[in-house]
């Protein structure tokens, strides 16, 4: 055996000329091959002429073809010559086993005395020109590849490789393992680079990620089928150390860092080590630790320290920050349930704010009422709509922009929404706050609102009012305060504008569906039809010559289910004035509508009443109550409660207030039991309208909306379990409820012990029956 | 070009190519580089092996478009598939028509160069000249001397029984 190993550059031309004998036995090839390995291991930049190339080649092809030798020492036979061909193979193979052995013994020795950046550098060098030699020494004996090591590993025998792979795995054993057994200190150089890199120093990330794919690299022991599944060695090897280092290196940080400085802060640091983290993997890690290291990372850096941000959370939403709540947003939605705590922290404090507010606005209304003396702390509908809505707004801005209008905290703030909507300061029942929409949206589409001037506007304010309407629990309060409004804007003509009201109905549609509105709609198109009712009326008077007496007529005529309107129980002696035209509409009506009832709601109307008595001429705006009375005093200038109610036959109640209301408008003036009129009215309007609600009226008009309320949904109950049992025949008492609670839910909040009233007054009527046995129905 | 060179010093100029069907000499440039000095191929020992080189090259310059077979690996299917079929192509079985010493050195020749292809085609030829025929006529065929015993052939003939059906 040559003297070879030492490394030292041999001259090219001292290459041999010719190769071994055909025959060669082990010692004589092996020598020639080895001093060619040793060129290629350790001298490699020396390079290789294509005539050694070919001898060395040729060297390990005749000895593996070489049977002749061990045929002449007398095996003869086929079973000898593949036996034989075995041994030839397997000496070569166990040789350079061998030889890869000692070359790594010498640089494991020689890397002893290395440590950190050093070793790493060593390990880096040498790994780089051993692969690369094993490479070629692999390819020189492609002839053993090709032939013994495949029949090998055909056969199944484990622990047999191709040549590079066996370069390889001597590796691990003899250099990569024993440097992890020692201390590890491989590993640790290389994690200590890690850190100061993570402490913002320079290091040579070639460097690292070259030492750091060996690792990957020694892992595939075999062809492609195994390479795949070979992440075990780095992964074991270095993986954990390094993701047990990497949580070591951040939960020092992390708590050294919020020791000193804010939550806010804080959030900003992980955001910047979080995108570190990602681009180290890029950088010089395999792949797949990506996740791992990501896991780890959020794990130390986030969920540690959860409470704290958690608790932070509050104070930032309680200070708008929002750019601290879009970060905390997406450091926590790492997380896996990271958002629940902030939603349920999310939803009470629009809930609070929202209450707060409304508390807000109570207060005022509370302070304002007992400046102006009032009894009634009455809270303006704006006031409180707008309060709700600027909570909804602001939150909602917080949930686009903040939380990139993640589902679950737009659901959070919904929940809080119709909470605070419909349970606050002002709203003590649930009726409350359908009541204050209905009448704020009834300022908004009334004439006297200056806003209206714009129809952006308008529609604006309508969209703004639905918002709310969404989170109204009970809906049908809302229609019927909604109806209410409606049919007083309809026949006092105060609605603004006949678009604005269409569009409100068709909105409401949109949510509710089609029944919902469908009386709001009759009412709408009976206010259209009257007035060509109207036109007909007065070109039917004039083609017969009727004198119209001077009165300008108009009349709404609608139909008594779609209008939420009574009758007042009273008794009416129509002014001899409007008698005639009162006869002759009637009498029209009737020729065309055979067979319906006019009810007139004379409460309802409207007359302009000049009057001639006063400089200049005023003009009242007088319900025809009003009227009666005043056109009374046509004839005498003072007359008695007791003639007043002879001559206009009203009842008490009504009489009483339209009296109490004329005398406060100065117009009449009251002695007693006298009423006189005021012959010295002044105003400063020309027009005057008296025609006004008296606040009695109005509360009570709130009292009968609640109870109609009431009895409507004894019906809808009743109406919504008939349908389901329709459908179901049988089911159980509790199935019951649910479906019907799941039914009812969109209109109103239903209870529990309503439904089942509903259920037994059905069964009183025989509608349903209860099953033998005990709870089906 | 690249030069081959034969033992006897023979010189053949051959397309890059076409020596490249060689896997030998296809490492050996891709690894050295050395595609200007000549290649020697010293295996080839007298003269009747250079009339082998010339078949070989023969072959090489036919098929120096195919695809190189890929990597060996028993578990592949093609390979598989590759290894079971034993059609020749008309070409091939034209240019293998050759006597039995030269086909022999042939096979060699494509071992030595790692020539897969060419190896197959050779040992496909022989594997359909021993098909079908005895024992007897095999050894005929390739004149073997049988060294077996009696004995040791009423054995083998034994354990065999069951190919012969």
């Amino acid at each position: 055996m040559s003297s070879t190993g030492k490394g030292n550059v041999e001259p090219v031309e001292s290459e041999p000329t010719r190769g071994p004998p055909v025959t060669a036995d082990l010692p004589t090839a092996w020598g020639f091959l080895e001093t060619g390995i040793d060129r290629i291991m350790l001298n490699f930049t020396a390079g290789m002429t294509n005539h050694y190339y070919v001898l060395c080649y040729t060297t390990c092809y005749n000895y593996c073809t070489n049977t002749k030798g061990i045929a002449a020492s007398g095996q003869v036979g086929r079973g000898a010559t593949r036996g034989s061909a075995n041994v030839m193979g397997s000496d070569l193979y166990n040789k350079l086993t061998d030889y890869f052995k000692r070359h790594l013994l010498k640089l494991r020795t020689a890397s002893d005395s290395l440590s950190d950046l050093a070793l790493i550098q060593f390990y880096f060098k040498e790994w780089t020109s051993y692969t690369r030699g094993a490479n070629y020494v692999s390819r020189l004996f492609t002839y053993l590849n090709r032939y013994w090591v495949k029949r090998e590993k055909d056969e199944g025998r484990k622990g047999v490789f191709p040549v590079y792979i066996l370069a390889l795995v001597q590796w691990r054993d003899h250099m990569f393992y024993p440097l992890c057994s020692k201390n590890n200190k491989l590993v640790k150089a290389i994690l200590q680079q890690i850190e100061n890199h993570r402490n913002g120093e320079e290091v040579d990330t070639t460097l690292l990620k070259g030492v750091i794919d060996s690792f990957v690299t020694l892992g595939m022991e075999d062809d492609s089928a195994v390479r795949r599944a070979s992440l075990e060695l780095y992964k074991e090897k270095f993986q954990t150390p390094f993701l047990e280092a990497t949580k070591a290196h951040y939960k020092k940080e992390s708590q050294a860092f919020l020791a000193e400085n804010s939550i806010s802060d804080y959030l900003k640091r992980v955001e910047v080590r979080l995108e570190e983290e990602a681009r180290r993997v890029d950088l010089y890690l395999h792949s797949s630790t990506s996740k791992a290291l990501m896991n780890r990372c959020d794990e130390t850096l986030i969920t540690d320290h959860m409470t704290v941000i958690q608790e932070e959370f509050q104070k930032m939403l309680e200070a708008d920050r929002n750019d601290d709540l879009a970060r905390t947003w997406s450091l926590l939605a790492r997380i896996p349930d990271g958002l629940n705590p902030l939603r349920e922290t999310f939803e009470a404090h629009v809930k609070k704010s929202g209450l707060a507010a409304v508390a807000a606005v109570a207060a005022a209304a509370t302070a304002a009422s007992t400046e102006a003396g009032a009894k009634n702390d009455t809270v303006d509908p704006s006031a409180y709509i707008q309060a709700l809505l600027s909570v909804h707004k602001k939150n909602e801005d917080v949930v686009e922009k903040s939380f990139k209008g993640e589902k679950g905290f737009g659901e959070a703030l919904g929940r809080a929404c119709k909470e605070y909507c419909n349970h606050n300061a002002v709203a003590t029942t649930t009726a409350k706050s359908p009541e204050l929409l209905a009448s704020y949206i009834n300022q908004v589409l009334s004439k006297s609102n200056k806003e209206n001037a714009d129809e952006a506007n308008m529609e604006e304010a309508l969209n703004e009012a639905m918002t709310i309407f969404k989170y109204i629990d009970d809906k049908d309060v809302f229609q019927k305060f909604y109806s209410k409004n409606l049919a007083n804007r309809l026949v006092r003509q105060r609605s603004a504008s006949d678009e604005a009201e269409a569009s409100m109905i068709s909105k409401l549609k949109e949510v509710c569906g089609v029944d919902y509105t469908t009386r709001l709609q009759k009412m709408v198109q009976d206010v259209t039809l009257s007035k060509e009712t109207t036109a007909e009326f007065k070109e039917r008077m004039r083609q017969a010559g009727d004198n119209v007496q001077d009165i300008d007529f108009s009349i709404i005529v609608g139909g008594t289910v779609n209008w939420p309107l009574n009758a007042q129980q009273t008794e009416f002696a129509i002014p001899k004035q409007l008698a005639p035209i009162y006869e002759r509409f009637k009498g029209f009506y009737t020729t065309n509508h055979s067979g319906r009832k006019l009810t007139w709601l004379w409460h309802l109307s409207n007359n302009e009443i000049k009057m001639t008595y006063t400089k200049p001429n005023y003009i009242l705006i007088a319900s025809s109550y009003q009227t009666a009375i005043l056109v009374l005093f046509n004839e005498t200038h003072s007359l008695s409660y007791a003639e007043l109610a002879e001559a206009t036959q009203l009842a008490e109640t009504q009489l009483k207030p339209v009296l109490n209301l004329l005398v406060k408008a100065k117009l009449l003036l009251v002695e007693g039991d006298q009423y006189d009129l005021n012959m010295n009215f002044k105003s400063k309007k020309i027009r005057i309208n008296i025609n006004q609600a008296i606040r009695a009226e109005k509360q009570q008009e709130s009292n009968d909306v609640m109870k109609t309320v009431e009895e409507d949904r004894k019906f809808v109950y009743q109406a919504t379990i008939v349908r389901i049992m329709k459908m179901r025949k049988t089911l159980t008492h509790q199935a019951l409820i649910q479906e019907t609670v799941s039914l009812i839910s969109p209109m109103f909040v239903p209870k529990v012990s309503h439904i089942k009233q509903a259920i037994d007054h059905l069964i009183d009527k025989e509608y349903l029956e209860r099953a033998e046995g005990s709870r089906d129905t | 070009m690249v030069t081959l060179t034969t033992n006897d010093g023979e010189k053949f100029e051959v397309e890059k190519p076409v020596a490249e069907r060689s896997v030998l000499i296809k490492n050996m440039i891709e690894d050295i580089g050395g595609d200007t000095e000549p290649i020697p191929l010293p295996n080839v020992s007298a003269s009747v092996l250079k009339k082998v080189d010339t078949l070989v090259l023969e072959w090489c310059e036919h098929h120096k478009a195919d695809p190189m077979p890929a990597v060996p690996d028993a578990n592949d299917a093609a390979e598989e598939t590759r290894r079971r079929n034993i059609d020749i192509s008309e070409w091939d079985g034209k240019f293998i028509q050759v006597d039995q010493e030269m086909l022999f050195e042939i096979i060699l020749a494509a071992n030595y160069l790692d020539i897969k292809p060419l190896l197959d085609l050779g040992c496909k030829t022989v594997a359909n000249m021993i098909k079908g025929k005895s024992p007897e006529e095999i050894r005929k065929l390739f004149n073997i001397q049988n060294d077996f015993t009696p004995e040791e052939e009423a054995q083998i003939k034994r354990e065999n029984e069951w190919a012969e059906e």
